[in-house]
């Protein structure tokens, strides 16, 4: 896709839905916006059935505000709850059979890469933890091992939110869930040490109620899966049907969870760090200025 | 019947904090005006909702509540809004991308 992608063809300004014309006139294509002028744009994604109050909702919109390029930028789904927002953005959306996504984004990426040489085409992945870590599993592992150039983000909800409450490998040990009425037996899978290990560049675990935040992990992802290697960003992004959870007290759910099991972690390979200071001018990642020597304390 | 998430033009424009439409779930539902409340003396404008795009979920309420400390926003029934902003009826300026309510309809 190009800017051309979002222009009127000539004499068809008036015949336009009202959202496409908001996007033409006020949309994201082609500038820099951030979560701060949220509310004074129009944004990419557009109206779409994912349920009330859904964080994973959020998450994805923060996300899609993120992109570094959105105009250049192709995401790829699967089967589960957030392919239902995500293919309601103004952005090529393509959908991968369940558990295909990263085997369909390594072939996308490839391609896009033979066609537009050196010009940036981000792609990126969203899936949920089934999808990620289960279903997708072989293909998640194998994408990373050859260091496909691409980011993975999973919306992990903790369970199978779309067919209506299976554990996952990422379901916390312990929990009730409607198809897991004896309690899940095993342990949380570690994604996060299975991504290092497997050779990603970039790995962070991000929660919504912390808008900014996510806006940085997701652009630093999509940057370095440009020339680098695979990304990987883990969301927890609650289901409030599953987990019962009243609508209004999904952030204070999301502030819990975050303090119990989603700590902001972030790990950048030093490759990774030099490419952001280098290319992009990241400062985060200078050698920082030695410390004043400690004052000797004076004896008298 | 159902709720909506309505936000008083005079409680916010105090504060013009921002917060809530970082935090709302749903794409261009809580937008800024930087119009509203200026004929009242305050200098920032105002969150106002796109109510055929709310959902209901109170998210907004919370966070306004919470973190904003404002208080500013209530549920309230879609019969019962003196003035919809009904998407159609909220345009974005001209000039500018800050977002206005071209003509606020009433329902009721
Ligand atoms: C090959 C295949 N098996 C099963 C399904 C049915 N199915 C659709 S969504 C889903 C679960 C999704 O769970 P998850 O990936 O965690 O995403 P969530 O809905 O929780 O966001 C399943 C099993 C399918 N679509 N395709
Ligand atoms: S089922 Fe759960 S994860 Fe899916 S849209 Fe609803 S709240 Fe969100
Ligand atoms: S959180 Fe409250 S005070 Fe802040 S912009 Fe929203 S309505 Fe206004
Ligand atoms: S009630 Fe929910 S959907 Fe409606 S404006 Fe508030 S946060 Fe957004």
């Amino acid at each position: 896709m190009s800017l051309d992608y979002v222009k009127f063809s000539g004499g068809f300004e008036k015949f336009m839905p009202k959202e496409y014309r908001d996007m033409v006139e006020h949309g994201p294509f082609g500038k820099k916006i951030s979560v701060s002028q949220m509310g004074s744009f129009k944004e990419i994604l557009e109206e779409h059935p994912m349920c009330a109050g859904c964080a994973m909702t959020l998450f994805i919109r923060l996300a899609i505000i993120a992109f570094p390029n959105p105009e250049d930028t192709i995401t790829v789904g699967t089967a589960g709850c957030g392919r239902l927002a995500i293919s309601q953005a103004a952005i090529p959306f393509v959908y991968g059979n369940y558990g295909d996504q990263n085997g369909v984004a390594s072939g996308l990426s490839r391609g896009l890469r033979l066609r537009f040489g050196d010009k940036p085409k981000d792609v990126v992945v969203m899936a949920g933890d089934g999808g990620t870590a289960d279903i997708g599993f072989q293909q998640v592992l194998h994408s990373w091992f050859r260091k496909e150039r691409f980011t993975t983000i999973m919306l992990d909800n903790e369970v199978y939110g779309n067919t209506g409450g299976q554990e996952s490998g990422m379901t916390n040990r312990g929990a009730v869930l409607k198809m897991a009425p004896l309690g899940k037996k095993f342990e949380k899978m570690d994604m996060l040490q299975m991504a290092k290990v497997a050779g990603c560049a970039y790995v962070a675990t991000v929660v919504p109620n912390n808008p900014r935040r996510v806006e940085s992990v997701i652009k630093k992802a999509v940057l370095i899966a440009r020339e680098v290697g695979s990304t990987y960003i883990q969301a927890y992004t609650s289901c409030n049907i599953e987990y019962a959870i009243p609508t209004d007290k999904v952030m204070e759910d999301a502030k819990t969870v975050e303090n119990d099991r989603y700590q902001f972690t972030e790990y950048v390979s030093d490759e990774a760090k030099q490419y952001l200071t280098e290319r992009y001018g990241y400062k985060d990642y200078l050698p920082k200025p030695a410390a004043p020597a400690a004052a000797i304390p004076n004896k008298a | 019947m159902y709720l909506v998430a309505n936000i008083d033009v005079e409680i916010c424009a105090a504060k013009s904090c921002k917060l809530c439409t970082q935090y709302c779930p749903e794409a261009n539902t809580i937008l800024y005006s930087e119009e509203m409340g200026k004929d009242k003396g305050f200098k920032y404008g105002s969150a106002y909702v796109a109510v055929d795009r709310c959902k209901g979920c109170a998210q907004c309420v919370w966070v306004c509540d919470n973190m904003a400390k404002n208080n500013a926003i209530k549920m309230i029934m879609i019969d019962q809004l003196p003035l919809a902003a009904i998407t159609d009826n909220v345009t974005y300026g001209e000039k500018s991308t800050v977002a206005v309510l071209s003509d606020p309809m009433v329902v009721g």
